[in-house]
């Protein structure tokens, strides 16, 4: 009878062991949030909450970056620009974890104070306490080193560097030369001098910036997306509903996950490949924990 | 503290009111500028007579100024005494410029030589009279110079506190963005003829030591206007010379009495001899016309307006290869309207949003002297922005909604392959492409495969421009990475025929919500 129970006990085991060890491998893994639904302030923070909420990486009494896409003078619907609900709600989660200061900003590529406005990303966040919207001045760009492949060094802005934690909130959009503009990209936009120098090797720069800079968090907004002559767009027929938000610490996985929403590999965007093979981030999904909720 | 006399209360109202418009004159964040100075040129009388003159028609826009000249048939130069904002400076500084020891006697006909060319020059389609226009004066060397100096210096100030201080300078950061905000230019533009601007302006104002208002009286071209239709003013001052014994009103009188009688076309309507005459005997009323003297003599009228036609006829000599690059602000169709139009007040080149539009100096002629340009590798035509045409007096540059503004051709890009790096260095690029506001894309790419210079195969995006869809806004020029010479240019172009308005929508609507407020 125990020999019986025994092997009964064992076979059983084994099982319990074989999907403990998948769950050990999958864990390994970055995880990777899709939110979904046509409240874009509530699943914008369902996705935070679903890696742990906003308190696992603001701290009381920091201060944080909210870096958007507000680089032109594009109204919210033309999905130019980050939706300003979901950076209303990212900078809100901020604060509710104690965030003393939360900074937004963004070098722009039209009149900043067009873009500021138009976004809607400036009039979201008004009479917020502890928020400064601001725009960049110049003697406040920093030289990093960066020892990189192609750049040796760059400037980034210096509140940025300095902050305590930095989160990236791109949109989702086609982009003329890189194909698609996400969370490694949208780096760009603290970058200082002369931006349009690093295009002729665009992937190779951007791992080297990314390579130092750190993004703690990356929250992508696929509320609204471009689907054609991005990065700016300007016709509504380009623009697509797709009513999701997908977060994650790791700025490649969630880059590669963007970009199946737009029925691509994410093999098929170049700077997303070379983030990869500089050991920046994962870029296959099956080795990511997919949470759609 | 002294009362202020009535004149002076008005002067100093007009000209806060026209410091609080220039201020104003510019992009506040509403697309639509709420007020701007441009209110001071369309009430302008000669900005009126000569724009008019030069197009042959009435400018409903500058009915004000054809009001002014109305109603100095009845009043008199009151605005030169009671309005002008150039006038009411030189009254301001008159005492600190001092007075030399001997007077410069400016011969009374140089008037008439500077407003009758003018005149004439305009009747013949060549409108320059905001060179010399008062007010065009005042705003140029406050937009072009003194403006932008103070912004430069208070800015780099600014800047070199954040050396000192690094982030702590954060502290006192409110009260920067106070004065940024609400004093400083926003942009940091560098003018051509900015000292040039300054220096006419210095030399209005340092007149002064050959008399109070030497400017009004003896050279300025608006005033001379006003000081022919004062002549029909039955605006008396009685007596009409001073009285021998005392002379106080002539002591004080800021346009002088110069000869015995006074001179009803110099009088600026400010009534100081009225308050300085000790027995009280000095009055201004409506009564009969007295004989005159002789306004300008035949041969200054005949050789005044025979110089404009001069004028008008005579610098037409443009050279060709700087006319391919002349661009003019959206809304401009034709080279030869604008110029009959255009005051060259300033204010397009004050308001523009991405510091586009500058001075012509040689591109467009000496008869195109001060009118705007637009210079794409300096600034570029921001697609959403309708601003020049909001502020342009008298509609050279029309006033056109968004819609129509973004469809007006200024000119036309074109690649220069020998400098454009997929091209000239089969390397990637197309910064351009990304800039390029037009939602279809006006520059477009195709992916070429070929071997570098350095030997390696791959594949590079090869730009080109869809002319069809070009309006010339000259983004593309403006961020090209190139040192120097961009790869891009826009070119001008004879025929400026509007792009195409976007077709009807095909198909479904996207499924899009309710426009987010904000």
């Amino acid at each position: 009878m125990r020999r019986r129970s025994f092997l009964m006990l064992a076979g059983l085991s084994s099982l319990f062991w074989s999907s403990m060890l998948r769950e050990l491998f999958a864990a390994q893994g970055p995880t990777v949030v899709v939110a979904e639904g046509t409240d874009h302030d509530r699943i914008t923070r369902s996705a935070v909450n679903a890696l742990g909420g906003m308190k696992r990486f603001v701290k009381p009494g920091n201060t944080v970056v909210v870096k958007p896409n507000m680089g032109w003078d594009r109204t919210p619907e033309l999905a130019a620009n980050t939706n300003p609900l979901v950076v209303a709600a990212i900078v809100d989660e901020c604060l509710r974890a104690g965030a003393k200061k939360v900074k937004v900003f963004d070098r722009t590529c039209n009149d900043q104070r067009r873009c500021y406005k138009s976004s809607g990303i400036e009039a979201a966040l008004k009479g917020m306490k502890g928020v400064e919207v601001k725009h960049p001045e110049e003697e406040r760009f920093k030289k990093v080193s960066l020892g990189g492949k192609v750049l040796k060094e760059c400037e980034l802005y210096d509140e940025a560097l300095s902050a305590d934690v930095f989160i990236n909130v791109p949109v989702l959009k086609h982009h003329g030369l890189s194909r698609l503009t996400i969370g490694m990209k949208n780096i760009m936009g603290i970058l200082g001098g002369k931006r349009g120098s690093i295009h002729k090797h665009l992937d190779v720069a951007l791992a080297d910036i990314n390579s130092v800079f750190k993004t703690h968090l990356t929250v992508v907004d696929a509320t609204r997306i471009l689907t054609a002559h991005g990065p700016q767009g300007g016709d509504i027929r380009d623009v697509k509903l797709l009513n999701k938000v997908l977060a994650s610490t790791d700025i490649v996985a969630v880059d590669a996950v963007a970009t199946t929403l737009f029925g691509l590999k994410p093999e098929d965007i170049a700077v997303t490949v070379e983030a990869h093979r500089r050991g920046l981030g994962e870029i296959r999904p099956e080795r990511m924990k997919i949470v759609r909720i | 503290m002294r009362k202020l006399p009535p004149h002076r209360i008005c002067q100093l109202l007009f000209l806060a009111l026209f410091l609080v418009l220039f201020l104003m004159t510019e992009y506040r964040g509403s697309d639509r500028i709420v007020a701007a100075v441009n209110g001071f040129f369309r009430a302008d009388p000669l900005t009126a007579v000569t724009t008019m003159l030069a197009t042959k028609s009435f400018v409903p826009l500058l009915l004000p100024g054809l009001l002014v000249l109305f109603f100095s048939l009845f009043l008199g130069r009151f605005f030169c005494g009671w309005l002008c904002p150039l006038g009411t400076l030189l009254d301001l500084v008159t005492k600190r410029v001092g007075k030399s020891v001997a007077p410069l006697t400016i011969h009374r006909s140089v008037k008439y030589w500077l407003l009758l060319p003018l005149l004439a020059a305009s009747l013949f389609g060549l409108n320059l009279a905001g060179l010399l226009d008062p007010i065009a004066i005042l705003l140029r060397g406050l937009t072009f110079a003194l403006h932008p100096l103070l912004g430069n210096t208070l800015r780099g100030g600014w800047r070199g506190l954040y050396g000192i201080m690094g982030e702590s300078r954060d502290l006192i950061a409110p009260a920067y963005r106070l004065v940024n905000d609400y004093l400083l230019p926003f942009r940091e533009a560098l003018y051509p003829l900015a000292f040039a601007s300054l220096l006419l302006l210095g030399l209005v104002i340092l007149l002064e030591r050959a008399g109070e208002r030497t400017w009004c009286r003896t050279l300025c071209p608006l005033g001379t206007l006003l000081g022919i239709a004062a002549r029909f003013s039955p605006l008396v001052r009685t007596p009409d010379a001073p009285c021998s014994a005392c002379r106080r009103c002539a002591h004080v009188c800021p346009s002088g009495f110069d000869r015995q009688l006074m001179q009803k076309e110099e009088c600026l309507d400010c009534m100081a001899c009225v308050a300085a005459c000790p027995s009280g005997k000095v009055r201004f009323s409506f009564g009969l016309l007295r004989e005159e003297g002789l306004l300008m003599e035949r041969r200054v009228l005949l050789g005044g307006l025979l110089s404009g036609f001069f004028l008008a006829r005579l610098f037409r000599f443009r050279d060709p290869a700087a006319q391919a690059r002349l661009l003019r602000p959206p809304g401009v169709r034709d080279e030869g309207e604008f110029l009959q139009k255009c005051v060259r007040c300033g204010e397009c080149m004050k308001v523009c949003l991405r510091s586009a539009l500058y001075p012509a100096i040689g591109r467009a002629g000496l008869e195109g002297l001060y009118t705007p340009e637009l210079i794409p590798r300096l600034g570029y035509c921001e697609y959403n922005c309708t601003l020049c045409g909001q502020v342009c007096p008298t509609g050279a540059i029309p006033d056109l909604p968004a819609e129509e503004k973004k469809r007006e051709v200024i000119g036309k890009a074109v690649f220069d392959k020998n400098h454009c790096l997929p091209f000239a260095r089969r390397i990637d690029c197309i910064v351009c492409e990304e800039h390029c506001p037009i939602p279809q894309k006006a520059i477009r790419s195709e992916t070429v495969v070929m071997t570098g210079f350095d030997g390696e195969k791959r594949s590079v995006k090869a730009p080109y421009v869809v002319e069809e869809l070009c309006n010339g806004c000259g983004i593309c020029e403006n961020v090209c990475p190139l040192e120097g010479r961009a790869g891009i240019e826009v070119f001008a172009v004879k025929t400026r025929t509007p792009l195409a308005a976007e077709p009807a929508a095909g198909g479904p609507a996207p499924a899009t919500d309710a426009p987010y407020g904000g």
